[in-house]
């Protein structure tokens, strides 16, 4: 591995990798050697370590023991400049919610340290100096996700502070792989690239080439495959999806579980495309294959699709594993399932099997309604690809265009296609563009079936706009945070395990839609709120702590001597104090955010027991239960 | 009124989509997606019947099958011109290469279809790029060229340009008149129960799968 030296490998001691205590298992002990490749901020990541592994375990905690995850996230902060510091301290309540969680602090630091030029042993020095003191303080592990040098200072809302600072390319010229924050690269078992998310063709394809051999390494060597590399923040994930190998890079802090999640999003659109008996011919025909040769533009736009709805967007589906629904009166909901089945059973003439599935889906990729034969269900990794090639491909339709459309469902049969037939329903009463109308898609086995599932879809669409029940979906009105009385909450994500299905209020910037560079970064800031509430109460393999936990997660500044207030992007003075909640038992998953300032535990406990009633009370409203089968 | 099934064969990228959205919308878009799969639309035109000394209009309904060019989707083209009375093979006047797709749809058609009275109609696209006073011509197909293999074949020809709705409509006019006129002619010679046989020669549902194979299903 000679050229890995040359080129991304810098020989940087890690005094604190002793200290580092790594998910068991995942990390070969050789990794480490090839840790650095092409990423961000590579020396000076591994230039000092705080070794605070150790210092977890001081840290008593309840029936979870955490150090593993602690010292993952904690385990290398890499820059000298504003140090943002969760901890994390379990509570773990059995099923019991009365008792009392212990207590999570966090404090985020600002150092001035900000110059980039200014010299790193020096900064280190005045960096741990700070640290030792605030250690023997509160002992507590600290971590960064911060970076240095060139970066964007976030737009803070008014709502909830940005504690993340955004990694972001200032310029579009000339880039090193290494600015970005998060990659994702696809590749062929032989080594011929396939897709990168960021990067010119001629980086990626020695990087690529160095991907590949890191991955052949290990299957000759260990005969085993290599899961992950993780060197301080950096983390590659490796999923051998032979012949296609996926490759997911990223400071962010996600769990390992997360990203193969992700990768496994996008492994599934390519399926979705080609199908797996597709791939396999291609490959088994001719193993060096160049599969960017068979892939068309509209796969490389949709990839690029998924990976910025996955990395840049609020997009929760791929971390809960579920979909959203329309908020839709229960009764209405119910007159639309009975309508699908009624008109289903009067199409005397459609032989049976012919329609496998029928959906009606909301704007923003919200299910409406689901018609299926029983004890027949569509796995939602296969709903979301759907959805987002009919929200995001589909756009420009004209108005009376039906759509005839082959796409496999890997999760339901990887192996074959299944055919769409899609069309975008509009109502006389509501003047809207194709992207916010609801769309009705019909699913067959068979090829030829588009005239007599059109002929469905047309007598279901006038029977559904002469009922009215058409107009209620336009009219359906998202969860708004201010419909439960739930104090000091900014935002949540309740998922109810039995549906699969997860609800949420409405994003506060929808009603200030002009400025999308704000809503952008607000999307952003809250999904890593989420991410990192998320990972509390998750293993790095994505196992819960605990059948039951409830566990608080706290963002603070502490502003010192040393800080610049304005270096974070908060308004001067401004402090951050936010409060994090997870809570998941055996029927659900709650994930809250509290509004800036709020430190009161048991205010925020009792509103996430409201918030779970009132999604209890209303999930015939938030939630599609069986949809109409047959 | 008329119902006849058409449909748009051709390289991807070549245009078909805008073409339809020009003669459906009379409009262009410069970003349009790709299109996946096949898109199903309809639209109506009336025509003018000159032979007959009635003044009123004849109203056609295309039923318009815009197909993606994309070499996956290949093997469900039959699905969408079998049955088709017309087929527009497109290609791209700035690009040779998409002339010989364009010929081999051509001749898949008359292998496949074997229908004499599919009308095929050669269609090269983008015109406004072939200014002849700008200095910027990128004519790739000389007009000559492609109106020779048109004659050969028996085929009719034009070029157009979706982008300034060039000649788009026109086409479809005269599609629609010579398939009024072959319909036409067809009812003359069963004039007894034209009306009826009419009506059902172009409605019935020709798709249906010969087979109803309840086993290609799940469950």
């Amino acid at each position: 591995m000679d050229f890995l030296d040359e080129q991304y490998i810098e020989n940087v001691p890690t005094p604190g990798a002793g200290n580092v205590v790594s998910s068991a298992g995942l990390k070969p002990p050789v990794a480490r050697s090839g840790h650095s490749s092409g990423s961000a901020q590579l020396s000076r990541s591994s230039s000092f370590q705080w070794g605070l592994g150790n210092n977890v375990s001081s840290q008593p905690t309840t029936s979870v023991n955490m150090d593993q995850t602690i010292c993952q996230i904690s385990a290398t902060p890499t820059s000298l400049t504003p140090v943002v510091t969760p901890s994390v301290t379990p509570a773990v309540t059995p099923d019991v919610v009365t008792s009392s969680p212990s207590i999570y602090r966090a404090v985020l630091l600002e150092s001035r340290m900000n110059d980039a030029a200014e010299n790193e042993a020096q900064a280190n020095s005045r960096v741990l100096d700070k640290d030792d003191a605030l250690m023997e303080s509160m002992s507590q592990s600290i971590y960064s996700n911060v970076d240095s040098g060139r970066r964007i200072f976030p737009f803070v809302s008014v709502d909830i502070p940005t504690v993340f600072i955004n990694k972001k390319p200032l310029t579009t010229e000339d880039l090193d792989l290494r600015c970005w924050d998060k990659n994702f690269f696809i590749l062929t078992s032989a080594g011929k690239p396939i897709y990168s998310m960021h990067g010119k063709d001629e980086q990626i394809i020695s990087f690529m080439g160095i991907l590949h051999t890191v991955v052949n390494y290990f299957q000759l060597e260990n005969s085993t495959d290599i899961r992950m590399i993780e060197s301080g923040e950096q983390k590659f994930i490796f999923l051998d999806r032979s012949p296609i190998i996926l490759v997911a890079y990223s400071t962010r802090g996600e769990t390992s579980n997360e990203l193969i999640s992700q990768l496994d999003f996008l492994h599934s659109y390519l399926l979705s495309s080609l199908s797996q008996r597709q791939v396999s011919r291609i490959f088994d025909k001719r193993e060096n294959f160049d599969l960017r040769n068979f892939l068309e533009s509209t796969d490389f736009e949709n990839l690029d699709e998924i990976c910025s709805l996955i990395s840049e967007k609020f997009y929760p589906d791929v971390l809960l594993g579920s979909l959203q629904c329309l908020t839709l009166n229960r009764s209405y909901r119910s007159q639309l399932h009975e309508c699908m089945l009624q008109n289903l059973m009067r199409e005397s003439d459609l032989p049976r099997g012919t329609l496998l599935y029928g959906l009606i889906v909301a704007p923003n990729s919200k299910l409406c309604s689901v018609l299926r034969p029983r004890g027949h269900t569509l796995h939602t990794t296969d709903l979301h690809l759907l959805f987002c090639l009919i929200f995001h491909q589909f756009q420009n339709l004209n108005e009376n265009q039906e759509l005839w459309v082959p796409i496999c469902f890997p999760k339901f049969n990887s192996n074959g296609f299944l055919y769409c037939y899609i069309k975008f329903l509009s109502s006389p009463n509501y003047k809207i563009s194709s992207k916010s109308r609801p769309v009705l898609v019909l699913i067959s086995a068979q090829k030829d079936a588009f005239y007599q599932l059109k002929l469905l879809g047309d007598k279901l669409t006038s029977s559904i706009t002469s009922n009215g029940l058409l107009d209620k979906i336009f009219q359906a009105q998202p969860v708004r945070i201010g419909d439960i009385q739930a104090p000091l909450v900014h935002h949540f994500l309740y998922k109810s395990k039995k549906h699969v299905q997860y609800v949420m209020p409405q994003l506060q910037f929808a009603d200030r839609e002009s400025d999308s560079v704000q809503a952008e970064e607000y999307e952003k800031k809250l999904m890593t709120y989420y991410q990192q509430i998320h990972n509390s109460v998750f293993s790095d393999g994505g196992i819960p702590f605990n059948k039951s936990i409830i566990n608080f997660f706290n963002w603070e500044s502490s502003l010192g001597p040393f800080e610049e207030p304005n270096n974070i992007g908060l308004i001067q003075g401004e402090k951050t104090q936010m409060l994090g909640l997870a809570w998941i038992t055996p029927g659900f998953e709650l994930y809250l955010i509290s509004n800036n300032g709020v430190n009161d535990k048991r205010i925020l406990l009792k509103s996430a027991k409201k918030i779970i009633s009132w999604c209890r009370k209303n999930e015939g409203k938030i939630f599609v239960n069986e949809g109409a089968t047959f | 009124m008329f119902q006849f099934k058409l449909v748009l064969l051709g390289d991807s990228s070549v245009g078909k989509s805008s073409i339809v959205h020009r003669f459906v919308k009379d409009s262009f878009d410069d970003f349009r997606e790709s299109t996946i799969g096949a898109a199903f639309l309809s639209q109506t035109i009336k025509i003018r019947d000159t032979s007959s000394d009635s003044t009123e209009d004849t109203v056609i309904k295309f039923e318009i099958w815009d197909t993606a060019g994309q070499e996956r989707y290949k093997s469900l083209a039959p699905m969408y011109y079998r049955n088709a009375n017309a087929a527009l093979v497109v290609y791209d006047i700035t690009q040779q290469d998409s002339l010989s797709k364009a010929q081999n749809w051509v001749n898949e058609l008359k292998n496949k279809v074997g229908d004499e009275d599919l009308i095929i109609c050669l269609l090269g696209n983008k015109l406004d790029l072939c200014d002849s006073s700008d200095n910027g011509d990128k004519r790739a197909v000389m007009t000559d060229e492609a109106k020779v293999y048109a004659e050969e074949q028996d085929l009719l020809f034009y070029e157009v340009s979706a982008k300034t709705g060039q000649g788009v409509k026109d086409v479809f006019q005269s599609i629609g008149e010579k398939l009024y006129q072959i319909k036409k002619e067809e009812m003359l010679s069963k004039k007894g129960r034209q009306a009826a046989s009419a009506k059902d020669s172009v409605n019935v549902k020709l798709q249906r799968p010969s087979t109803n194979d309840p086993t290609s299903c799940c469950y």
